[in-house]
């Protein structure tokens, strides 16, 4: 059988930096103040001709570095890529943010002695290994939204249509085609070759 | 840590586009999902359609700046339970900016304002909608008859919607002044 | 905006002055991004500072701020050098170009680049980009109206276009992005000191016409105001209310029906974000009554040291009321309810109702929505005893607004296009299946109420039905002898006129258009289509193809304003000093919006520039609008830009030994001064900084959320730059000077 591979692609001819992905990321899944699933940067700020704006959170690798360090095993990979993880096994021990070349796990911060719990990152919208769209699973990993066969929503919220997620080929279509539609020079959009290998 | 991977849940996806672009509605399988395994049961097809039953979906404009993006707030039991995405607006096409992203939170945000208040003596007291009223009224009235409408400045707003902002400047034209204006100044 | 942000997709070029898309209409850009991917549209930002537009433009111009005059009439100079303008155009559609022509030629390359300070090849670079890519857009926003010169800029900007031929055009025009989501509806409505709804002005004829569209005697209006002589007199505005309160130290006089002001009722209005802070404290320390109805706390009420009768009132968000509001392309769209009001808070129009009741005249107040026209050209009651709201303003509304096109807006119809709006093209608007031949919104003019909307003002190239038209003829046939109407050849397509002509009127349009009018029409029909409860006259009209409002030349040349046609004049606040002289303010002005307002005594009283050496600019954050409480009352996007702070160039800073993160106090010219933390950026020059205004809570160094009602607090706060901005007030629409401005900034 022959799967999907769902990847994310930020264009960064697209990306103005507007936040609509970290805040619908927030807002959709409730976040706790200070959690970030997804953030945006903007490099060389000010600077004619090199500044760029991108919006990153997990990439959902392939061969997710994060799986490979895990000590306690939480994560799990579907078939279509999707990098997941079990909040009742983590023990928060950071492992995984050192391995991570985008900075995606977050912990939270507000212990006493900065304590970390478990581990939160972006599911895709996929939500974990609970029930499907229970109350539980919405708690801890937020909607599922995948499971309801809606948009993972900041993509689907993104202001210029920059973020884009599907599955690789679509995405490889769509940025083919704005790259030679727009006669420039093709790079890598930032990241791709760390996560996808390609 | 290969056992996680034995462990991952099956899926029921293709190889169909899930996306042309995020732009496109959605058409993902709907009833994908977590078939096997043993810690996930199968979702009802109530559940994977809708996390909120019962709720409905209203269409609606975003409060924040002129493009006029769409909005879908999604209510159940007369709460707002979440905000859609209107995928399907000629202008916005789904997109929002972080603003627009949390219109949701202008309604729900927990610092609004939740009752009339009036400051006596430097502190703020909880008054009735209808003390406030007559209070604010009873003031209007003797201004206008002491010392004419003019004494009164009204500013209204570009974030009304345009009837209130035609019964805005009606209510200053009834009241008898021209001491009426808001945001746009060209 | 005479065009739309999907038809900007078909522009091959897109020159932006003092506005920033990017950052304050995110969504709206993505059309612009696209432009560049459809037709390799070429970019051109034109800015002080280096914004998240410029770095998405093909060519970016640095700009001293209030410069923009200069910088439009070098570009004319060039145009008009080569021969790149369209002659056939403006001989046919445009009086006065002539005069323009004069004053560009003093606008040499070099002479802009003293001026503007952007090297003379950059100007021929970006002038010969977008006169060779037609046809182009020309977008701006508060950067270019916001200065003491602002009306001039804005009529610049359309004389550029108009010079290349590209009003009127899809894919060109002139794209003013409007910043509030209603901000073109609320104005549309007369929200408004100097005019009654529509843009009817403050004639006595013009109230004449609403009191009996009200359905109230005019002598009971009359009867309001303190005579009628201050019914067609302009009222304070927004800008500069707080002249009028008694106590306010001033040297400007007032003139305001001999009483100063004592309540200042504020529905939904941030003023906290309003030039002169300072200013605005203390009229409303002196208040004897203070009323803010808004969602979160109005932070004027934090502001102020006023210590009683300062009321604030919840009022609904608009998503717990409904009602319509108007894109910044002119289209409407239904905003649906969502949830009934939550807690105490009560929609706007409740508490305007309220308060009607207790002050006597809610039953005249709201009597227009229940009356209708006859086709008989009559007024007569609606068949029900109560109104129902919005719907019957809505339709109030549609019934007497015939200036600008709203027959057609009725609730029926626009709520027919926000459920359908999954028919409609994102490009052209155009609407397919059930709402085939109308535009997305029906973007006013809408004729009448089946007509489907104008996407493009002043297109000529498809019929009045489908949204054509010429220019408005409203200044009279000629002028020292000149055709002020269109030249023949020049009509929309499909015109039973093909050469310009009047707007139409009782008395001319059997003349006009060429028909013999029945009796019963001569009888119903009103004097001119502004006032025709008929709608007889526009319903001709639209049979003969011709637009009501008549075909007519774009004046280049506006004789009834202090600058008949554009005129750089310098800040009042100008870092060159030496230009003052070549380039003055204007003379002050008295009774502007009932106060003296000052232009040349205030430039003229000293050289500001060695004391405040450097330029201050002001705007937005993509994280906030107007004042920013709604936004700031948002605990995730309050963590976005957790406080206030001052871009400024590492260089400039290090001068004053100002370290990154660091506070720093930013001094105005009126001896008003902020305390702000520095934030290092290469987006602005080593000579200006930039501060969003977004901000309220802290005043001129002190804290004063304390004032804050238990439980209200946004999630942040910080100094408004309003407090700093400098003094200067457009000429004709007073709008604050706030995008041209010095201070002098000090390690705090």
């Amino acid at each position: 059988m022959d799967y999907a591979r769902m990847k994310f692609y930020c264009d960064e001819a697209r990306c103005i930096e507007c936040d609509g992905c970290s805040i619908a990321c927030a807002e959709a899944h409730e976040l706790p103040v200070g959690i970030s699933r997804r953030k945006v940067v903007t490099i060389h700020e000010g600077i004619p001709g090199k500044e760029f704006s991108t919006s990153i959170a997990c990439m959902h690798c392939t061969d997710a570095p994060c799986e490979q360090v895990c000590p306690v095993d939480c994560f799990y990979i579907r078939e279509d890529g999707i990098v997941l993880h079990d909040k009742d096994k983590c023990i928060g021990c950071g492992y995984c943010l050192y391995a991570c070349p985008f900075g995606a796990p977050q912990f939270p911060r507000d212990g006493a002695f900065g304590a970390k719990g478990a581990m939160d990152k972006c599911t895709m919208c996929a939500g974990g290994p609970l029930e499907t769209n229970s109350k539980h699973e919405r708690e801890l990993y937020g909607q599922n939204r995948i499971a309801e066969g809606s948009v993972p929503v900041c993509a689907a919220m993104c202001s210029t249509k920059a973020l884009l997620v599907g599955d690789a080929e679509s995405i490889s279509n769509i940025y083919r085609a704005r790259v030679s539609a727009r006669g420039k020079g093709v790079n890598s959009p930032y990241g791709w070759d760390k996560a996808y290998k390609s | 840590m290969e056992n996680s991977t034995a462990r991952a849940l099956a899926t029921t996806v293709g190889r169909r586009s899930f996306l042309k672009m995020a732009a496109v509605a959605s058409v993902f399988g709907a009833t994908s999902g977590f078939a096997s395994g043993n810690v996930t049961r199968a979702a009802t097809d109530a559940e994977v359609k809708n996390p909120f039953p019962g709720s409905k979906k209203v269409k609606t404009i975003c409060t924040s700046c002129s493009v006029g993006c769409g909005v879908i707030a999604e209510v159940q039991n007369g709460v707002w339970v979440r905000q859609e995405v209107a995928q399907d607006h000629p202008i916005s096409l789904g997109g929002h900016c972080c603003k627009g992203a949390d219109m949701i939170d202008m309604v729900k945000s927990e610092v609004r304002l939740k009752y009339p208040m009036v400051k006596e003596n430097g502190q703020w007291k909880r008054l009735s909608w209808d003390d406030a009223l007559n209070r604010i009224a009873t003031k209007l009235a003797e201004l206008k008859k002491n010392d004419g409408a003019d004494s009164v400045q009204f500013l209204g707003s570009a974030k009304m919607s345009n009837e209130q902002a035609y019964y805005f400047r009606k209510f200053a034209a009834f009241f008898g002044t021209n001491n009426t204006d808001h945001q746009a100044r060209i | 905006m005479t065009n739309s942000l999907g038809d900007i997709q078909k522009s091959k070029a897109i020159i932006i002055f003092g506005s920033n898309p990017a950052v304050n209409h995110p969504v709206g850009f993505q059309h612009f991004l696209k432009a560049k991917e459809r037709n390799n549209a070429q970019i051109i930002v034109i800015d002080p500072r280096f914004t998240k537009t410029a770095a998405k433009a093909d060519i970016y111009a640095q700009i001293r701020p209030g410069t923009d005059i200069p910088f439009m009439y070098g570009m004319l100079n060039i145009i008009f050098k080569n021969g790149w303008e369209d002659k056939e155009y403006t001989d046919a559609r445009v009086f006065g170009m002539d005069k323009i022509r004069e004053e560009a030629a003093k606008w040499t390359p070099e002479v802009v680049a003293d001026v503007t300070g952007v090297p003379a090849e950059k100007l021929i670079q970006i002038t010969n980009i977008y006169a060779k890519n037609r046809p182009g857009t020309l977008i701006w926003a508060m950067g270019l109206t916001q200065h003491t010169i602002g009306t001039s800029n804005t009529r610049m900007a359309p004389i550029l276009q108009l010079a290349l031929g590209n009003m009127g055009k899809a894919g060109g025009g002139t794209n003013i992005l409007r910043g509030h989501d209603n901000v073109q509806g609320a104005t549309d409505m007369g929200c408004l000191s100097d005019s009654l709804p529509g843009y009817y002005g403050l004639a006595e004829g013009s109230w004449k016409y609403f009191a009996k569209q009200w359905g109230v005697d005019y002598e009971y209006l009359v009867a309001q105001f303190k005579d009628a002589s201050w019914m067609t007199k302009t009222g304070f505005s927004l800008a500069r209310w707080w002249a009028g309160v008694q106590n306010v130290k001033t040297d400007e006089k007032i003139e305001n029906a001999g009483t100063f002001l004592k309540a200042l009722i504020v529905m939904g209005n941030g003023i906290t974000s309003v030039a002169q802070q300072a200013k605005i404290k203390e009229g409303l320390d002196n208040l004897d009554l203070l009323v803010l109805a808004d969602p979160f706390v109005n932070e004027a009420a934090i502001l102020t040291d006023k210590k009683d009768n300062v009321f604030i009132l919840p009022a609904a968000t608009q998503f717990e009321t409904s009602g319509y509001v108007v894109a910044t392309n002119r289209s409407a769209q239904w905003r649906y309810k969502v949830v009934e009001p939550l807690y105490e808070s009560k929609p706007d129009q409740e508490i305007m109702f309220e308060l009607a009741k207790r002050l006597g005249f809610y039953e005249q107040y709201t009597k227009g929505m229940l009356m209708v026209e006859t086709p008989e050209g009559k007024l007569a009651m609606k068949d029900k005893k109560a109104f129902t709201w919005p719907e019957d303003a809505t339709d109030e509304i549609a019934r007497i607004i015939k200036t600008i096109g709203l027959t057609g807006w009725t609730a029926e119809r626009i709520k027919k296009h926000t459920d359908n709006w999954h028919m409609f093209d994102e490009v052209t608007g155009a609407g397919m299946g059930p709402m085939k031949g109308e535009f997305y919104g029906l973007p006013w003019p809408c004729w009448t109420k089946t007509h489907g909307g104008s996407p493009n003002l002043y297109d000529t190239s498809i019929p009045v039905s489908q949204g054509g038209m010429g220019f408005r003829n409203n200044f009279g046939l000629e002028k020292d002898g000149v055709n002020l109407l269109a030249e023949k050849g020049s009509f929309p397509k499909g015109s039973k006129i093909e050469t310009g002509h009047a707007e139409v009127t009782k008395a001319n349009i059997e003349a006009v258009l060429g028909i013999t009018l029945t009796e019963a029409e001569k009888a119903a029909m009103g004097a001119n289509w502004k006032v025709d409860n008929s709608n007889l006259i526009v319903q001709k009209c639209m049979e003969a193809g011709v637009c009501p409002y008549g075909n007519a030349k774009a004046r280049a040349i506006v004789w009834n304003f202090p600058d008949h046609i554009p005129m750089h004049r310098e800040p009042l606040h100008s870092p060159r000093t030496d230009l003052v002289a070549k380039y003055p303010a204007y003379a002050d002005k008295a009774n502007h919006f009932r106060v003296m307002t000052k232009y040349i005594s205030v430039q003229s009283a000293k050289d500001y520039a060695k004391e405040f050496p450097i330029n201050m600019v002001t705007g937005r954050l993509v994280t906030m609008n107007g004042a920013g409480i709604e936004n700031r009352a948002s605990k995730y996007i309050a963590a976005l830009t957790p406080e206030m702070f001052c871009n400024i160039h590492p260089d400039l800073a290090h001068t004053h030994g100002i370290k990154n993160g660091a506070m720093m106090w930013v001094h105005s010219p009126e001896g008003t001064k902020i305390k702000v933390k520095a934030k290092y950026s290469l987006s602005v020059l080593p000579d200006m900084v930039f501060m969003p205004f977004h901000f309220a809570g802290y005043f001129q160094g002190t804290d004063r959320t304390g004032n804050f009602p238990a439980g209200t607090k946004p999630y942040a706060s910080g100094e408004s730059v309003n407090t700093v901005t400098n003094y200067g007030y457009d000429i004709i629409t007073q709008i604050p000077e706030t995008k041209g401005g010095l201070c002098r900034i000090e390690k705090a």
